[in-house]
């Protein structure tokens, strides 16, 4: 496992309000490079915001990011990026009028000549993202919103893993989808394991956590109450440590 | 590899065989029967523009069978000159109408904008044709202002631009004191405006050129994409870095320059600048758009559409003119049109996607 090694990401005491909702107090994370991390808590308990934090979308109030060691301030989506933070929302961030390429490659599409539309790449690299991921899709052509969940679910995947990042991070990457769709989400979040890319995922799902996951991470009330490997903890546990029967502090 | 990657449309490299199959394996996918209909709303949009098409040829059989001048040469020159500048602005519109925007402030700018023309060239003297150029960058700077107002105040467009209206066409007034202009038509200028070129118009050839930029710049280059994204869904096309307010600013200006070029067209074409110029014409612009299958809640619409669109009206109101009624009647019946059009579509809609 990835224990040997120092994290990727380090996060320290990050904290951030809403108005008068103290969303995050003080939350510690650590990414390591070849894991798949699930972050739990109840609704509310601020895993949204630890993402957004972390995919740019919204700044800590207090709190800082270390990224190979280096102090890191992730001003906006496009520089998480740069930094190999990408993210698959919890609404997938789909163009549903667009098509597979032009959604697949959203907002930095391969040009000719600085303007036009380099089409043919555009289609190979599609085809080459997909075939990574071992995903159908019917044609690259389609317009997404007349594509199922599961395979809207891996287009919204490939675009984030076609940016060739170290971790991608899923939020509810399943919660849309039928038991069939969500075990070919799960399989992909292994094989991008695999190919050595760490991975964080919300879910809710305590058997997809402890199915696939190395390490988990308790939230709840906006601090973080634990974190286990899973191989030394049992589901049992983290549900206490979700609704805050037990409270014992983690690794 | 090549089983998995039978999105390949326009490359050769696999066979038909392998794509079926690979079909063929997805179907038995429980998940996923019936849902996998991709190639039916691509289709479904290429024919809309069939529709709506056929229903111009229809309209174009029926003025030329009930009456004996409309299939004549000049009277088919003459109605497309009619709209050459609704199909110039249009296009502007179209772009806008995809970013999910709406300028109602295109015909008071273009009279605004004829005024400037009148008063530069006539006025003080300048050159028609560095009057047009000012012209033009005058209408982006109205542009400008309508998109600056519209991202930085977040006011909606339908607002501001519907306050720039009667703000535009007032000063017109003002400016000219409620007097045309008219302007002397020697030089070049007035030839590549307001004249042809083997019986052919120049103002359709600008239109013409107008439209295929702008369908240039819409489908193929990266700019396109993202006035697509924009309209389409805006907060997932900023998470991925598009800047959609800078795509809005661009495409008001953008709108604004062609009512500047329309605005010199016109003074180009009539000799005159007259402050009531284009009273009404973004009725008929945003007609042409919205029969040409754009829809003002963004992310759908084509230039070859709105080009439909424009020969539509073109039709409508040429063959209600000539079978004597006024150009009221004729947008009367445009506006009937547009209720249809939108109609069909909603309706079309509902038949076709999920949602
Ligand atoms: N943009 C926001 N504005 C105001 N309050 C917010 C916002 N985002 C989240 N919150 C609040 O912060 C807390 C944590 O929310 P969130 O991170 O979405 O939790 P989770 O994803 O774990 O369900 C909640 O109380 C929520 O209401
Ligand atoms: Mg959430």
């Amino acid at each position: 496992m990835s224990s040997s090694h120092e994290p990727f990401l380090v996060a320290r005491g990050l904290s951030k309000n809403f108005a008068n909702v103290s969303a995050l107090q003080g939350v510690d994370l650590d990414i390591f490079d070849d894991e798949i991390l699930a972050v739990v808590g109840d609704n509310g308990a601020g895993k949204s915001t630890l993402i957004k934090i972390l995919s740019g979308a919204h700044q800590p109030d207090h709190g800082e990011i270390r990224i190979d060691g280096k102090i890191t301030r992730i001003t906006d989506p496009l520089r998480a990026r740069a930094l190999g933070i990408s993210t698959v929302y919890q609404n997938l961030a789909l163009v549903d009028l667009r098509d597979v390429a032009a959604n697949l490659y959203l907002g930095c599409e391969p040009v000719r000549w600085g303007w036009f539309i380099d089409r043919q790449a555009m289609l190979d690299g599609a085809r080459k993202v997909l075939a990574d991921l071992k995903v159908h899709i019917p044609s690259l052509t389609a317009e997404v919103g007349q594509l199922s969940g599961g395979q809207r679910q891996s287009i919204a995947i490939g675009r984030a893993t076609s940016h060739r990042g170290r971790v991608i991070i899923m939020d509810e990457p399943t919660a849309a989808l039928g038991v069939k769709e969500s075990q070919k989400v799960l399989d992909l979040i292994i094989r991008l394991k695999e190919a050595g890319t760490a991975v964080l995922i919300i879910s809710h799902n305590m058997r997809q956590v402890f199915t696939i996951a190395d390490r988990i991470v308790v939230l709840r009330h906006g601090r973080n109450v634990g974190t286990r490997w899973r191989s030394e903890t049992t589901p049992d546990e983290i549900v206490k440590l979700i609704v805050g029967i037990e409270t014992g502090q983690g690794v | 590899m090549t089983d998995l990657a039978k999105g390949a449309e326009p490359a050769k490299d696999f066979t038909d065989g392998v794509i079926s199959t690979a079909l063929a394996r997805d179907e038995i996918d429980p998940d996923e029967i019936g849902r996998q209909k991709p190639q039916k709303i691509g289709r479904w949009l290429r024919s809309r523009n069939m529709t709506v098409g056929i229903a111009g040829v229809f309209l174009f059989v029926l003025f030329s069978l009930i009456t004996n001048t409309f299939l004549t040469m000049f009277n088919l020159v003459n109605m497309v000159r009619n709209v050459s500048l609704i199909g110039t602005v249009a296009v502007g519109m179209t772009l806008l109408f995809i970013a999910g925007e709406v300028d109602l402030s295109v015909g008071s700018v273009l009279g605004f904008l004829t005024i400037v023309f009148g008063g530069l060239t006539v006025g003080i003297g300048i050159d028609p044709w560095l009057t047009a150029l000012l012209v033009i960058l005058c209408g982006i700077g109205t542009g400008l202002l309508n998109g600056l107002i519209r991202t930085k105040l977040n006011i909606p467009s339908f607002i501001v631009t519907l306050a720039m209206l009667t703000a535009y066409r007032s000063l017109a007034l003002i400016v000219s004191g409620d007097r045309p202009v008219s302007v002397d038509p020697t030089g070049t200028f007035y030839v590549v405006t307001g004249g042809t070129i083997f019986h052919i118009p120049f103002l359709i050839l600008w239109m013409l050129a107008v439209t295929f930029v702008g369908g240039l710049v819409l489908s193929r280059t990266r700019f396109g994409y993202h006035v697509y994204a924009t309209g389409g869904n805006l907060e997932a096309s900023r998470d991925a870095g598009i800047n959609t307010d800078q795509i809005k600013l661009a495409i008001f200006a953008i709108t604004g320059g062609l009512c500047g070029l329309a605005a010199a067209l016109l003074v180009g074409y009539l000799h005159v600048a007259e402050p009531t110029t284009g009273t009404g014409l973004e009725f008929l612009v945003i007609g042409a758009v919205v029969v040409g299958g754009a829809e003002l809640t963004g992310g759908r619409g084509t230039m070859v559409g709105t080009l439909i669109g424009t020969l539509i009206i073109a039709i409508i109101t040429g063959g209600m003119v000539l079978l004597g009624y006024s150009q009221g009647v004729a947008d009367i019946a445009t506006g009937i049109l547009i209720i249809v059009v939108g109609t069909i579509d909603l309706l079309l809609r509902h038949a076709g996607a999920r949602r």
